[in-house]
């Protein structure tokens, strides 16, 4: 799986502002034990849309997804979630961006022990925890 | 051979209450549970699998693999489900049942609730039926359910409507910012609203400890064993007089009958860690309370020369009638926080629409929420204009989630016959025992109640003072789940009801169903108070009668 793909794609649909974004809580991390568990049966499916992802990326900018400016970044997804598609995709890119917006919204907001939301961060931003309690 | 004098098939709700009132009459009981005793611990606080987010698991039972179903679209598509997903209508499979990780709310049936046909007439389609008893009879053992496992409520704002003898044995939960203003803005619009009735100590109650209001009601295990479900309070009991045996990891293949066609045991897979074995039991009365899905599964795949159709099911009546509730859920923002942290979180709900709305057959209750984690509020609450991704979505769970208030209730299902669970002729669990099969809707008439009360809701929360508000409403979907009801309904007549108004088998003398299946409607309430109420009187009956 593109690693540093999965990174920039998880920061533009969670991104930084005054807390921060969803790689740095470690949703990644929450998303390769997921697809090497619950998952695993969609490793290879999802994989394959992320490197779908890349070749939009290329087939729009002439670069990696990575090296895009954000609201380019950002233009890419969009494109995607609307069906308004440069490449032919192996796979559904209907569903595959719908998983990938929901599991990256797991990563950061469900508990820590699943390996995203370090520090309980999404808990504290929304209020849920008190961090002086 | 083991001899009892009764063997209870399934340790929920209802088994827990028959077992601790046959035991304490000094009865000897088997009570036999498929799943097993569940720890705090082993039930754990996972956001992603717990039973009211089942996303890749869940926390109560039965196990991921070897417990399909079949569940069947509307459009006739039949597929395999597993236990977590939204198809299989799980409960739960555990000491204690589904109340193990409940909410907890223990609402009474209105009155009007046992006299739907009377009331409403019976709209075409629908097998709506009253009931053979009335709210009457029943009321003392619903005085009785909440003194013995401990209610907390105020029950006097609505006294006119569900009459009661006795209130709580507890003081209701405290009101939240929220509870405030949804009681200014149902007194904007002349609503009666009342404390939500729970299960739960909010004060030490029968030597346990007073909740320590966590965040973590409903899909979870109490931290504090404050909340009272039947593997804390009857079973307890139960096993407390040296009369009843409870057999966990049992999983029960048939009921067995004598050279003459009657009941006289059951038959079992015990499992331990090592080994499983096939045990026969035997004992003069039977009782099913696997909860309505798999009570009606067990009395089909109990077939004979005799009863070559299963028990109780000479008119093809068992498995029909599956219902539940839909629940409309509306949301508000509110222009200040209403959120304080402080569970259960459900604290205040009107009655005003369960009954006697203009065009509409029943109603249901409308009730704030639990709180949810906040990847419960991601999937569940989000405004439907909201881009689900990017700056946007991230700065409306920062700035809105302690700013959305809920309004959600269960709405009185309108049976229809053709929602049902039967046996499928293929799928088998891992024991070789045919599955359910689940397949119909509820009635057309039930989605028009819930379209109403979704209006309602939204209602509330203008007069609440929420600058935006939105809902959502399910549709004509099959409605069985965790209320699930009415698989083997109670009625005076044989040709269209499964047992009398006791549980017991029309045709069999010493063959009950007590839980859930036995409702004849399902109330627009939450439907666990009024089966432990009808567990009592069952229990008591049966007591008396082997």
């Amino acid at each position: 799986m593109n690693l540093e793909t999965l990174r920039a794609v998880v920061d533009c649909l969670i991104p930084r502002d005054a807390f921060p974004g969803a790689y740095e809580t470690g949703v990644c991390d929450y998303l390769v034990t997921l697809l090497a568990t619950d998952l695993k049966n969609e490793a290879e499916f999802f994989s394959t849309g992320l490197d779908a992802i890349e070749g939009e990326a290329h087939a729009r900018f002439g670069k990696s997804f990575v090296n895009l400016l954000s609201d380019q970044q950002t233009g890419v997804l969009e494109s995607i979630e609307n069906g308004d598609l440069r490449t032919n995709w192996p796979v559904s890119p209907q569903r595959f961006f719908d998983m990938l917006v929901r599991t990256t919204a797991e990563g950061f907001y469900s508990d820590p022990q699943q390996g995203g939301n370090r520090g309980s961060v999404s808990w504290v931003m929304t209020g849920f925890e008190d961090p002086n309690s | 051979m083991r001899e009892y004098d009764a063997i209870i098939i399934g340790s929920g709700a209802a088994g827990g209450i028959v077992a601790c009132v046959l035991a304490e009459a000094g009865k000897h009981v088997l009570l036999v549970e498929r799943g097993p005793s569940l720890s705090f611990a082993d039930v754990g606080r996972d956001h992603l699998r717990n039973q009211r987010l089942a996303i890749y698991g869940h926390n109560a039972g039965p196990e991921l693999r070897g417990n399909p179903r079949v569940f069947v679209d509307p459009e006739g598509r039949s597929r395999i489900v597993k236990p977590h997903e939204l198809d299989y209508h799980n409960n739960a499979a555990c000491v204690g049942g589904g109340t193990r990780v409940y909410g907890a709310q223990a609402w009474r049936f209105h009155p009007d609730d046992f006299r739907m046909a009377t009331k409403y007439g019976v709209p075409g389609g629908s097998s709506l039926a009253d009931w053979p008893i009335t709210y009457e009879t029943l009321e003392p053992f619903y005085e009785r359910a909440e003194w013995e496992l401990g209610a907390a409520g105020d029950g006097s704002p609505i006294n006119h409507e569900i009459p009661r003898r006795r209130n709580y044995p507890l003081p209701p939960v405290p009101p939240s910012p929220q509870t405030e203003a949804l009681l200014r803005g149902a007194g904007r619009l002349g609503w009666i609203t009342s404390p939500v009735p729970l299960l739960i100590n909010t004060q030490p109650y029968q030597n346990r400890a007073a909740c320590v209001q966590c965040k973590y009601c409903v899909g979870f295990a109490c931290p504090t064993d404050a909340k009272n479900g039947t593997q804390n309070t009857v079973i307890p009991r139960a096993l407390a007089t040296g009369n009843c045996e409870l057999q966990t990891g049992a999983v029960v293949i048939s009921i067995d009958l004598d050279g003459r066609g009657a009941v006289n045991g059951v038959t079992y897979f015990a499992s331990t860690n090592s080994d499983t074995q096939q045990i026969q039991a035997r004992a003069k009365v039977v009782i099913v309370s696997g909860g309505a899905i798999e009570s009606a599964r067990l009395l089909l795949n109990s077939t004979s020369k005799y009863h070559p159709h299963g028990l109780g099911n000479e008119h093809d009546q068992v498995g029909r009638n599956l219902q539940g509730h839909l629940y409309p859920r509306a949301y508000g923002l509110a222009d200040t926080r209403v959120f304080n942290g402080v569970g259960p979180g459900v604290t205040i709900a009107t009655t005003q629409f369960n009954h006697d709305n203009p065009g509409i057959v029943g109603g249901g209750m409308l009730a704030d929420d639990f709180i949810k984690p906040p990847i419960d509020f991601w999937y569940d609450s989000l405004p439907p204009d909201l881009p689900r991704w990017g700056l946007a979505n991230k700065q409306f769970m920062r700035d809105n989630f302690t700013r959305v208030m809920h309004v959600r209730g269960p709405v009185q299902d309108i049976p229809n016959p053709d929602g049902r669970v039967t046996v499928d002729k293929t799928v088998r669990d891992k024991w070789g025992i045919p599955v359910a099969r689940l397949s119909g809707t509820t009635h057309p008439a039930t989605v028009d109640a819930a379209e109403f009360m979704r209006e309602r809701g939204e209602e509330w929360l203008c007069a609440s003072g929420c600058e935006k508000v939105w809902s959502t409403q399910p549709g004509l979907i099959l409605s069985g789940r965790q209320h699930q009801a009415g698989t083997c309904r109670m009625g005076k007549d044989p040709r269209m009801s499964v047992t009398n108004e006791w549980g017991r088998v029309h045709g069999h003398d010493n063959l009950f169903v007590v839980d859930g299946s036995l409702h004849v409607t399902n109330g627009g309430f939450n439907p666990v108070l009024t089966i432990m109420a009808l567990a009592f009187r069952s229990a008591e009956y049966i007591a008396r009668a082997f």
